[in-house]
């Protein structure tokens, strides 16, 4: 089930000069590492003057799934909110 | 002499997006793709589904549904509430894809989009719109993600582009031309037909027409004369025949906010609160648009099924915040509340340009209040929303969430 975290959390991103993307590669959450797999959507929101990038992306294994924001303000990371692909 | 059919080129392609919020999260978690999944107003037992992945629909979990209705029908069902800067971003993105064939293009709702190919590079190439409409789609995945999918329409105008988009969902493709009008149409119901509803249905049974056909062939004057008793008869004697009579811009007539309370209430101190949210919700869009409005309605609805509703023009401008809350305020007072409210709206009306100000010659506090709203709009813009806001509203912040409208988007 979908739950909400709303806790910072330590991440590696890794930028491609020749793609011109940015994605984050591995997240560091409660003593755990998660290596990323798909990410699904990207999308960026404005709160006031300041951008925030989401990224919503599964782990590497397909076994659960983050919703991560960055705020461009202060570069910190922000776990949302993880979800294992169940209803309950 | 009856009109004929439109044996134009079929040049107008109606696009949309296959079960939009849900699509959209599926795409956005892989790990729910193939599942039903719901998308509700709220995430408790009485939020509505306002939508639902193809599993979902496909075991009856539609749109109206609430959410312990969804979970009777598949205890696996995965709730979601909406996630409204997620679709936006998503609307966007369609719109570019779009606009790399033609300017013309017209966003219908979130997820629908109208675009006239007439004197578009790719015809004047003499390219084939269904190849058009098959590199629309690869884009889209390109754009949106792999797991979006669209439907696509085409015909000689809006409504005959929006029935074909509808006929093999999802991920369709197909044409409607003056030559296939009358095979498509023996295959459908009224029902079947966009615009038309069970009402609608009713009365063309009424005067006998029982099938798309036989209102294709109904005489114009039936129609006008006996069906709708006004000119829309005359307007779907054009429409069913393929000729355009819906492209028309109406523009903005009011801006209106309204909220389903999640804890009914016939406080009318509660009520006063979530009125001033809705207020200030309501000012922030009208004035970003550069209009002031010059009447309010306010309505609320009773769980006894009652409503009450009231309007009033005004003879000076409302533009601030406080403006729209004190006129609404005062309809509210008005009010008899016979029942605990569950929904409350209010909605600014008889727009004009705000700027150069209209200025009553009794009315010296005008301008002070339009400072005073534009300051507190740029204070808004750069901390973001509520961040100032009346006393009244403290403590609100998650109180009106933001919601997607279901029609008009020119505000995207």
């Amino acid at each position: 089930m979908r739950e909400v975290i709303n806790e910072e959390v330590s991440v590696v991103m890794v930028y491609s000069a020749k793609k011109r993307i940015a994605l984050p590669h591995i997240i560091s959450w409660r003593s755990r590492e998660y290596r990323v797999g798909k990410i699904g959507y990207y999308h960026s929101v404005k709160v006031g003057d300041t951008r925030h990038h989401i990224y919503e992306l599964v782990d590497k294994d397909n076994s659960l799934w983050f919703r991560l924001n960055l705020d461009s303000g202060n570069l910190h990371w922000m776990l949302e909110a993880i979800h294992d692909g169940l209803a309950t | 002499m009856d009109l004929q059919l439109n044996y134009n080129d079929p040049l107008i392609m109606h696009i949309d997006l296959n079960s939009c919020f849900a699509i959209i999260e599926q795409q956005a978690n892989p790990l729910i793709r193939h599942k039903p999944v719901a998308i509700a107003a709220y995430d408790t037992p009485r939020g509505a589904v306002i939508a639902s992945s193809y599993e979902a629909k496909a075991i009856g979990i539609k749109l109206g549904i609430n959410v312990r209705e969804a979970r009777l029908l598949d205890r696996n069902v995965i709730v979601m509430m909406p996630d409204p800067d997620k679709y936006f971003d998503a609307h966007k993105r369609f719109k570019k894809v779009l606009l790399n064939y033609t300017n013309e293009v017209t966003p219908k709702s979130v997820d629908e989009f109208v675009i006239d190919f007439a004197g578009s590079p790719a015809v004047r190439q003499g390219q084939s719109l269904v190849d058009v409409g098959m590199n629309i789609k690869q884009d889209i995945r390109v754009a949106l993600g792999e797991y979006v999918t669209v439907n696509i329409g085409i015909g000689t105008n809006r409504f005959l582009a929006k029935l074909a988009a509808g006929l093999h969902k999802p991920d369709g493709l197909d044409v409607i031309t003056a030559d296939n009008l009358r095979d498509v149409y023996s295959k459908l119901e009224l029902i079947d037909l966009p615009g038309i509803n069970r009402r609608y249905q009713a009365r063309l049974n009424m005067e006998g027409i029982y099938t798309p056909l036989q209102f294709l062939d109904a005489p114009m004057m039936t129609l006008k004369k006996q069906v709708f008793k006004s000119v829309c008869g005359y307007y779907w004697y054009l429409r069913l025949k393929g000729h355009e009579i819906d492209d028309v811009d109406y523009g903005r007539k009011s801006f209106g906010q309204q909220y389903a309370l999640g804890d009914k209430t016939t406080d009318r101190q509660q009520l006063a609160r979530l009125l001033m949210k809705l207020s200030e919700k309501a000012g922030r869009r009208m004035r970003r648009d550069g209009y002031v409005g010059h009447g309010i309605h306010f309505w609320l609805n009773f769980e006894n099924r009652m409503y009450w509703a009231k309007g009033r023009k005004t003879k000076s401008g409302i533009y601030a915040t406080q403006d729209i809350f004190l006129n609404a305020q005062k309809l509210l007072n008005e009010a008899s509340i016979p029942a605990r409210v569950t929904n409350i709206g209010v909605t600014v009306f008889n727009l004009e340009p705000a700027d150069p100000v209209q200025l009553g010659l009794f009315d010296d506090s005008r301008l002070d209040s339009m400072s005073l709203a534009r300051a507190a709009d740029i204070v808004n813009d750069r901390y973001g929303e509520f961040t100032l806001v009346p006393a009244i509203m403290a403590n609100m912040q998650d109180v009106i969430l933001k919601r997607v409208a279901f029609g008009n988007v020119n505000e995207l």
